[in-house]
């Protein structure tokens, strides 16, 4: 297996790296586009707006070999890596996002209620609705950490793995064939996030 | 239902070394800090905080190598403060594995790093430590570890964080730290009904009932206590439980 990160440039991948070398996993760091070329398996682990980390994609000519990749061998999206898979946000609008689901990413609603904070940042149960490999060993409403301001709350419903509520319900873990997507951070998420992650490292399609 | 409460332990640290200290006298050594972070992460700890009490210059390798043997340990959030003065300063610490830091005195000499820092780094990363004492009408914010009063208040201070890009506030009363009496419920419920950021209340941890009134009465989001959880006193275990038997939120 050769398991790439990927580096776009304005992300903190080092807790991604160091988690999936705990699990005995080595790392291949995608930051130019010749970088694919050794890697069989990506993860993606996205921070900051959609904008500007669709910008630095095509900046840094990631987008064209990523899309290659997307539809080749298992991916793992997390955070505004599951959210650049969606057509576009409303964090960044007319960029368009790689449209693997064809829904917007939508910011969460306000509310009166105080306890309802935005950004949504902490551990917040994760409702699995379908099953899927990489939740093998997961039991359903496990507490899973968070740190987004938007989210998909619209998703076709043969595509969406888990449920989580926040004000509002939206979709927690998203997923199509080889691609895998989490809005939490199974990095940050202690045992069961690294069971995810050793999950998704003996993920074979 | 939404986000848990969250209960953080905090390392002091000083030269590689957890200590404790009363009121910064008597220093002790109470051992490795990475093994304490596992234990916790072990007991259910939902974030580490390690705080360099020391953080002078020369320190900062020491500090950075700690850094880095919690983060290759311990996978959940793990913020670091102490002695952070630029945006280097908390870029070197990300890199090193904090996930957040936690800014207090630099921030009140310059609060454009809160602003400089959350834009290059996220809200999400940047918390703001503020220590402050009841002056008879309001709350004084002191830097320096306590030493130093300034003009202003923790009412308007927290504030101004916020809109300067601050994702949490780390808030320490200063009459109650270390006197096991209870967390300052009057100023953290003061500030938490009007703030639009996580508030997490530290200072006065003595017996299981503190966190939980913390969390009832103060409005804290997240609950941060050194010594109890360190001298086994109280495990989180049993907080977190305490917790949940008063209908909050935890993760269990």
């Amino acid at each position: 297996m050769k398991l790439g990160v990927i580096d776009y440039g304005a992300s903190n991948i080092f807790s991604v790296v160091r988690a999936l070398n705990s699990l005995g996993a080595s790392t291949i760091i995608v930051k130019k586009p010749e970088d694919f070329k050794n890697t069989d398996k990506l993860v993606f682990p996205g921070q900051g707006s959609m904008g500007a980390c669709l910008k630095k994609l095509s900046e840094n000519n990631l987008k064209d070999s990523l899309i290659d990749a997307l539809n080749n061998y298992p991916f793992l999206g997390i955070c505004l890596g599951l959210q650049i898979l969606f057509s576009e946000s409303e964090e960044s609008k007319g960029e368009k996002g790689l449209n693997i689901f064809s829904e917007k990413i939508k910011k969460f609603s306000e509310f009166e209620d105080k306890s309802i904070k935005i950004p949504h940042m902490g551990w917040n149960q994760v409702e699995i609705s379908q099953n899927h490999f990489l939740l093998e060993g997961i039991k359903t409403n496990e507490d899973f950490y968070f740190v987004h301001s938007f989210a998909s709350k619209e998703a076709n419903q043969n595509v969406i793995y888990s449920k989580t509520f926040h004000g509002e319900i939206f979709n927690s873990a998203v997923g199509k064939d080889n691609i895998f997507a989490t809005q939490f951070h199974p990095e940050k998420s202690g045992k069961s996030g690294l069971k995810i992650l050793k999950n998704f490292i003996d993920w074979k399609i | 239902m939404s986000v848990t409460i969250r209960i953080i332990p905090c390392l002091d640290v000083r030269n590689g070394r957890v200590v404790k200290g009363i009121n910064f006298e008597d220093i002790v050594d109470a051992g490795d800090p990475a093994e304490a972070a596992k234990r916790y992460d072990i007991e259910g700890a939902d974030e580490i905080c390690m705080l360099d009490i020391d953080a002078s210059y020369e320190a900062r390798s020491t500090t950075l190598e700690t850094v880095e043997k919690i983060a290759n340990q311990v996978f959940i959030p793990f913020t670091v403060g102490g002695g952070i003065k630029s945006v280097q300063d908390v870029e070197v610490l990300l890199r090193s594995g904090a996930d957040k830091v936690s800014i207090n005195t630099s921030a009140i000499l310059n609060p454009n790093l809160i602003e400089e820092a959350s834009k290059e780094f996220g809200s999400q990363c940047i918390v703001v430590a503020i220590d402050a004492k009841f002056n008879g009408n309001n709350w004084s914010v002191y830097t320096h570890g306590g030493k130093n009063k300034t003009d202003l208040d923790a009412l308007s201070w927290s504030k101004k964080v916020e809109q300067l890009g601050a994702g949490e506030i780390l808030m320490t009363s200063m009459d109650k730290d270390g006197t096991k009496s209870g967390f300052d419920n009057n100023l953290n419920g003061f500030l938490a009904e009007k703030l639009n950021i996580p508030l997490i209340a530290s200072g006065g941890a003595g017996e299981l009932n503190h966190l939980v009134d913390a969390v009832k009465i103060g409005k804290a989001d997240a609950v941060l206590a050194a010594s109890i959880f360190h001298y086994k006193e109280i495990s989180i275990r049993k907080v977190k439980e305490a917790l949940k038997r008063e209908g909050l939120e935890v993760r269990l």
